[in-house]
């Protein structure tokens, strides 16, 4: 171990006795937590235990994904057991200081799980945290921290293991043993595209130029996905550290973080994360005192969907429009201001470090053969238990949603899904034994892409949610290419005569029509895919599109009046 | 070259240069792929996808967009299958759910007229015979091509915008825009301006300013570019808007001495209706500026002079040539050589310029001819004894590989406009742009922290002394070039001893680091161009700046180098051609010195007449002895001139106290005003003749307009008045014919013909008809010439400080100022520029002046000659760089709307440049109760 890790290493360690010797409260944070109201929960517990003399701590965390039990409390004292509250409202605080941490009883009425701290520490009437189905469904890598450290703290990060995978590349790992190990581990790509994250990489490694750019692309605009911003808001420095890893195993020499303008947490949580890794030396000249000099910087987009290609991404960052560039030159050729770049999504470079600590192999023991390591899906919709939950790739879609998410609400059947994005298109019933792996979810005819499912209950309207979607792209296409501008302007328009039930079956051949157009001409994914949540849905609600022909009577929630929520911005 | 690339399209074998697109090699052999948003020489974009085609490469079959995918070998391209004619009619059908396409469907297109009923009963503005781009619509070509269905399956939808017709020049209806993005990336890419920007996205992404609403607003520079290259009828030029052409003619542009390429366009009624930069143009690489896009249909204007007119009791009387000539002729007679003078137009051909040259010393016996805006002659001949060659190293588009340009005293975005192309080109691609000048222009806005020297006026050459200095302190040099093909580097060293950089740094007030670091900028650059102009030069000094920007240009290698050279900028459009045919008082054709005896002697001979060999006036001269009496006759070829130009100031009061003056103009005006005969003139679309540029190269006018009255070209109108004198050697049918007489007796000419000349301009030096011209001078060791440095001497600042108007203003003119408001007001109509005007004061003036900051004042120029003022009103800003200096920016902006709004039936010689002006300086009390 280097002489400047052992040191950190050291202080981390301490940071964390001292966390752990005194009462420790984590109230989970992040835009979940948030919007659950957890910062009044902090407040009232940092107002409450002002007044009581037990040495404690209050920390926000990052989330722990279980969105569904936000405000979500945990609460440990030095000796007891972890418990976790559920749902705690700024009234049921005094009763838990008062009881669990100045009494050091927790409460059994009130717990919503709890973990040991020992062998036969028992908490009658309450489940184990581990034992809860979601959380034993799930295999943790990317989110390992969620809910257990404070994200804005450097030292809890390292003394859970955190930089010990650059710490090990970099005393003793030459850059090409850092990328055997990412192509070894079998690591596809998490932005969509599913590419062997290695591969990609070798790409740019290969490239003998003396600037490289590392870009990580945070722009995750895809509604129902929270992901990417869940690891920035949560464990920030896993995301830093894969970067500095995939800059070292590339040759780079700078990383760019790029979110999405408006996401303010996640991009607070970066910047925070990126200073202090400068001050720690893990940033910068002579990388914890090796050779390896890299600096990362955090970007901001406008607001654009489209911004998260990965060439429009670029024009963004150079400050222009962003538009997708055409191809070649590829990135790995001509990037950011021309110099060689490699785009990766938040999710690939997360598990990097562990692949890097724990080596490839044990990686690919973790999901399907084709598809190693898991899946952070992000369930939201008509289900019982929405939130993030990192999966082993492998469980069938069906797992998810009745092992994990509890199924809808009200005893209701699930209809359908919508996932991998607006571009994602959407699942009836007969995929839902699908497994979730690349390969699979493809042949499927969805996509993976960023994770997010988002569930419809038996009430959903198939034809109005379509419209939804296809609305999404149309006003969130750049307007480059002339088949998706003009392309997506008429299928939405097309889709609004079909609610309005005023629409005709040749209808659905001028749409097939404009989609191939679109998927052959077009210069991104967003033109391309395009087309999916029209096919997808006809695909398995074909019966409901027939009832909107003009002829028909519609079905329930159509709006024969024309009355639904169009964005304004169609045409000029 | 590279090997080429052998790969079939569409069956055919062809072979592909390596790095071009698939749509370019087609394009090279003649096989037409349709395309919408791709436009030759602008990077590709692949947004229309009209050019896709099916690719077969290393096995893969791909469908590609042909305009951003290159040539690979053995691939296999088909540009015509079902699935792509399928994709690209689905394309043209979405296109025409927005674009008003009654005509475009339909069959009967050709057959109809704007007026006709329609049997289809297609609403007037849905027809194309209603729009101002039906005849050339490159969208309309697109469409046809395509052969689509009568009706489309989708709904359309007009977009029924307002049009944007106030705005100079050109008129923008984004109810016709594709969103093609040509006008963006044209003003972007090419011209570097980026007036225009794509505005919104999906269905509604469509074009508008890049700031405000109306171009005035947004930094638009009025080039045309982007009316150019629109497909369709969005951007249109609003005169002659709906008028059709009937031929379309190649010519030069004749505003100015870049020597832009035209495609004139020629209506039926034998009218100039259009000019559009030439793609082909060596010189402009297709591009224009608002002078030569917007400015060049003088010809058409009401009231040219159609026949002779000679002057009896005081009036104007027609005549014919024949009495012209003769009252001319008996005139001239009348007066001894040295009372007798030629001024040549600028826009004189280079046949024009050798006949008035060869009439000047053969029929008058005087050397007292000159080029009306050969004001800075200095400037070129200043470099005669550097580097053998009056004129400019190297070539235009050079500069756009450049690493350096410096450019001093000049301001080519205005003056040479199509030159700063390629020099923006170079600064967007890294390269350090030095300015050293006081005035703000557009280049100084390229210019990188601390590069934008600006010195006391008139202190210009000690400082680029001072840059030579430390460019030697440095050890900057280009040792092996200059012990190799230089002389002189001695004695410079010796007289550079004087030019401490303490002192220099004192009489220029410019920093010694500054200094220096404009020196590391010029001197390490791999390649330093430098652009000199006498804009904010003394008179005293023009000839020391010649010598000093050569020597600089030697000592770092930087002669004979691509990407380096010297260029002079001087105006007018054949300047440098009329000084090498030896429209020049000093010089006869070739660069011979009339004093120079043996060659005198020579050309006598070829002439048949004896050659005056005392030097004549220069046209600066020749004012002044028209106006003190010594010259009593003259002849002013007018077309061009205008005598308000800073440098001609008092010709027209001079020309009142002539005895005797022949005037051959297209209009009526201030010059033609006191002539005794008057020879109508023909314009430059109405002529064949030639043109040298300043990059020497010489170009072929070609005649579009007919000439239907009794105007003649001036080398016609000129060889006729040397018969009509009795003088011989002016039998000329033709303007080749005199172009051959020119080939035969200037040397570096020998080369070159009108025949040679119609597939493209020729650079000399060009000795014989085999060589292809010279693009580099010195780019060889030259045999006949060793390029020497002569030395120069530092001077203090010459005090010529009026004690009236003891400021000197710097008028700075700029596209635009982001940090400085900009409101635009509409009067009948027209948008005009409004804002307020900030003066830059020094404090040390505005306190001895009682003005504070932000307080209004006062500039008035010192009358000139003919009485003229200059006022400017603003307020104070207090930060200047020197003591006496005053600096004023405005917007060129304001400059296209009083071009628009001319009365001057010729108004681009009219636009005022630069001068620095001696001001005075007073407060303005503002009234009690006005903010």
């Amino acid at each position: 171990m280097t002489v400047a890790f052992a040191e950190l290493r050291e202080r981390a360690d301490r940071r964390w006795r001292e966390l752990n010797d005194s009462a420790w409260v984590r109230v989970g944070g992040g835009v979940s937590g948030e919007a659950a109201g957890c910062d009044e929960v902090i407040d009232a517990f940092n107002s409450e235990l002002a007044s009581v003399d037990v040495s404690s701590t209050v920390s926000r965390v990052g989330m722990y994904g279980l969105c569904y039990a936000e405000p979500l409390v945990d609460i440990k004292t030095p000796g007891g057991p972890r418990v976790w509250y559920a749902n705690v409202t700024p009234e049921q605080v005094p009763g838990l200081v008062e009881k669990h941490v100045k009494g050091g009883q927790p409460v059994g009425a009130q717990a919503f799980a709890y973990e040991s701290a020992g062998e036969g520490q028992v908490l009658q009437g309450v489940a184990k945290f581990q034992d809860l189905p979601d959380v034993a469904a799930q295999t943790r890598i990317a989110t390992r921290n969620f809910g257990h450290i404070d994200p804005q703290d450097l030292l809890q990060y390292i003394a859970n293991g955190g930089y010990a995978g650059l710490e090990k590349a970099l005393d003793g790992m030459a850059p090409d043993q850092v990328l055997d190990e990412v192509k070894g581990s079998g690591l596809r790509g998490r932005g969509g595209a599913a590419f062997p994250t290695g591969l990609k990489w070798s790409f740019l490694s290969g490239n003998p130029a003396p600037v490289k750019y590392v870009l990580c692309n945070c722009e995750e605009g895809d509604p129902g996905a929270f992901n990417d911003k869940a690891i920035l808001e949560s464990d920030p420095h896993t995301l830093l550290e894969g970067l500095i890893l995939a800059g070292y195993a590339t040759g780079a020499t700078k990383g760019f973080i790029f979110i999405r303008q408006g996401h303010d947490e996640p991009i607070n949580a970066a910047r925070k994360a990126v200073a202090d890794a400068y001050e720690a030396g893990l940033l910068g000249e002579n990388i914890l005192g090796s050779e390896f000099s890299y600096d990362a910087e955090v970007v901001l987009t406008g607001d654009s969907y489209v911004a998260g290609e990965e060439t429009a991404l670029m024009e963004a960052i150079e400050g222009k429009r962003s538009q997708p560039r055409y191809r070649p030159p590829f990135p790995a050729q001509a990037g950011l201001w021309q110099k060689p770049s490699n785009i990766n999504n938040v999710k690939s470079l997360s598990y990097v470090p562990q692949i890097i600590a724990r080596g490839g192999e044990w990686f690919k023991t973790v999901g399907t053969e084709k598809s190693s390591g898991t899946a952070l899906v992000c369930l939201t919709g008509d289900i019982v238990r929405p939130g993030l939950f990192e999966i082993p790739m492998g469980l069938t879609i069906r797992q998810v949603l009745e092992d994990i998410g509890g199924g809808a609400p009200g005893a209701k059947k699930i209809k359908v899904l919508q996932t991998g994005g607006p571009l994602g298109g959407v699942l009836g019933e007969e995929a839902f034994d699908t497994e979730i792996d690349f390969d699979a979810m493809s042949a499927a005819g969805a996509i993976l892409g960023s994770g997010g499912i988002i569930v419809g209950d038996e009430d959903v309207n198939v034809v109005d949610l379509t419209r939804a979607l296809v609305a999404f792209n149309q006003f969130e296409s750049c307007g480059k290419c002339f088949p998706c501008r003009l392309g997506t302007t008429h299928m939405l328009e097309t889709l609004d005569r079909v609610c309005m039930n005023k629409a005709y079956e040749e209808d659905f051949a001028l749409m097939d029509r404009i989609g191939s157009s679109m998927k052959v001409g077009s210069l991104c994914g967003h033109g391309q895919l395009g087309y999916n949540p029209i096919l997808s849905a006809v695909k398995f609600f074909k019966d409901e599109f027939d009832a909107c022909i003009a002829e028909h009577a519609g079905p329930v929630g159509a709006f024969p009046d024309g009355s639904m929520i169009t964005p304004s911005r169609t045409r000029p | 070259m590279a090997d080429p690339i052998k790969l079939t399209i569409d069956g055919q074998e062809i072979e592909a240069q390596p790095g071009q697109t698939i749509i370019q090699a087609a394009m090279d052999s003649g096989t037409y792929i349709p395309y919408l948003c791709y436009m030759p020489k602008m990077k590709p974009y692949g947004a229309c996808r009209m050019c896709v085609v099916e690719t077969e490469s290393n096995g893969r079959t791909m469908t590609q967009a042909s305009c951003t995918t290159p040539v690979a070998p053995d691939m296999v391209v088909r540009t015509k299958t079902g699935d792509i004619q399928e994709l690209r009619r689905g394309i043209i059908d979405l296109l025409m759910t927005e674009h008003p396409h009654g005509c475009l469907t339909c069959h009967r297109i050709e057959l109809c007229g704007p007026q006709d009923v329609c049997l289809r009963h297609v609403r007037v503005t849905d027809r194309c015979t209603i729009c101002p781009k039906n005849e050339r619509c490159e969208l309309k070509d697109t469409v046809r091509s395509m052969e689509l269905d009568l009706t489309n399956p989708m709904e359309y939808h007009f977009r029924d915008l307002p049009r944007h017709v106030d705005d100079p020049f050109y008129d923008r209806d984004y109810n016709l825009c594709i969103v093609c993005a040509r006008c963006v990336r044209v003003c972007e890419e090419v011209r570097f301006d980026t007036a225009l920007t794509l505005v919104s996205r999906s269905g509604t992404a469509l074009v508008g300013t890049s700031h405000g609403t109306s171009l005035l607003e947004s930094g638009c520079e009025f080039c045309g570019a982007c009316v150019d290259v629109c497909p369709t009828g969005a951007l249109v030029e609003r005169d002659y808007k709906w008028d059709k052409a009937d031929t379309q003619v190649t010519t030069i542009c004749s505003n100015c001495p870049v020597g832009c390429q035209v495609i004139t366009e020629v209506n039926k009624r034998n009218k100039a209706i259009r000019f559009r930069g030439d793609l082909a143009g060596e010189a402009n690489n297709g591009q224009l500026c608002f002078k030569g896009k917007f400015a060049s249909d003088y010809p058409n204007k009401k009231g040219r002079f159609r026949y002779p007119l000679v002057k009896i009791d005081s009036e104007l009387k027609r005549t014919t040539w024949a009495l012209a000539l003769e009252s001319a002729a008996e005139n001239l007679k009348k007066f001894s050589p040295d009372q007798i003078a030629i001024i040549a137009s600028p826009r004189g051909t280079n046949e024009d310029n050798y006949v008035a040259g060869k009439l000047a010393r053969v029929a008058l016996g005087t050397n007292n001819i000159d080029s009306a805006l050969n004001l800075n002659p200095e400037l070129t001949e200043g470099l005669l004894p550097s580097t053998g060659y009056g004129a400019a190293t190297n070539s235009i588009w050079e500069l756009e590989n450049s690493r350096c340009v410096m450019v001093i005293g000049g301001n080519p975005t205005e003056e040479q406009n199509v030159l700063a192309v390629p020099v923006k080109k170079a600064a967007r691609d890294g390269a350090d742009i030095v300015v050293i000048d006081a005035r703000e222009t557009e280049l100084t806005r390229y210019c990188k922290d601390g590069l934008w020297l600006r010195p006391k006026p008139g202190t210009e050459v000690t400082l680029v002394g001072g840059i030579l200095r430390a460019v030697m302190d440095e050890a900057l040099e280009d040792k092996e070039f200059v012990n190799t093909r230089v002389d002189g580097l001695q004695d410079i060293k010796q007289e550079l001893w004087s030019f401490d950089l303490v002192r220099v740094a004192q009489i220029t007030g410019i920093e010694e680091d500054q200094i220096r670091a404009a020196a590391r900028a010029y001197g390490s650059a791999e390649s330093a161009a430098i652009l000199y102009g006498a804009d904010t030069i003394l008179a005293e000094e023009k000839t020391d700046l010649a010598l000093a920007v050569a020597n600089l240009a030697l000592v770092t290698g930087n002669i004979g180098r691509a990407g380096g050279g010297i260029y002079p900028l001087f105006g007018g459009a054949n300047t440098q051609g009329s000084n090498d045919v030896g429209a020049n008082p000093r010089f006869l054709p070739g660069y011979v010195s009339v004093q120079d005896e043996s060659a005198r002697a020579q050309l006598s001979k070829e002439w048949g007449a004896r050659i005056p060999d005392q030097a004549g006036l220069s046209i600066t001269e020749m004012v002044a002895a028209m106006a003190d009496g010594t010259i009593k006759a003259a002849i002013v070829m007018a077309d061009g001139i205008a005598p308000d130009q800073p440098g001609l100031e008092g010709l027209q009061a001079a020309l009142d106290r002539l005895d005797f003056l022949l005037v051959s103009d297209d209009f009526p005006g201030e010059l033609s005003h006191f002539a005794d005969v008057i020879l109508p003139s023909a314009a430059f679309t109405e002529i064949d003749g030639t043109f040298t540029n300043l990059e020497r190269r010489v170009q072929l006018l070609r005649r579009g307009m007919t000439l239907n009255y009794e105007e003649r070209p001036g080398w016609a109108a000129l060889a006729a008045l040397g018969r009509a004198m009795g003088a011989s050697g002016f039998e000329f049918d033709t303007a080749a014919d005199v172009f051959a007489e020119i080939a035969s007796i200037v040397p570096s000419y020998a080369g070159i013909s009108h025949d040679r000349l119609e597939s493209g301009g020729i650079q000399w030096p060009c000795a014989d008809s085999e060589a292809s011209g010279t693009a580099i001078l010195h780019g060889e060791p030259d045999e006949a010439f060793r390029p020497r440095m002569t030395p120069m001497s530092i001077r203090e600042l010459l005090d010529v400080r009026d004690s009236e108007y003891p400021f000197t203003l710097a008028h700075g003119r700029v596209l635009h100022v982001p940090d400085h408001p900009v409101d635009v007001e509409n009067r009948d109509g027209m948008n005009y520029i409004s804002r307020d005007s900030y003066v830059h004061l020094h404090p040390n003036d505005a306190s001895s002046a009682g003005i504070s900051d932000g307080e209004m004042v006062e500039l008035r120029s010192k009358p000139d000659q003919d009485g003229n003022t200059v006022t400017f009103i603003g307020y104070a800003k207090l930060e200047s760089p020197h003591p006496g200096l005053i600096s004023v920016t405005t917007l060129f902006g304001e400059v296209a709307s009083a071009m628009q709004d001319s009365d001057d039936p010729d108004p681009a010689p009219r636009v005022r440049g630069l001068p620095l002006m001696a001001v005075s300086l007073t407060k303005v009390s503002v009234p009690a109760g006005v903010a």
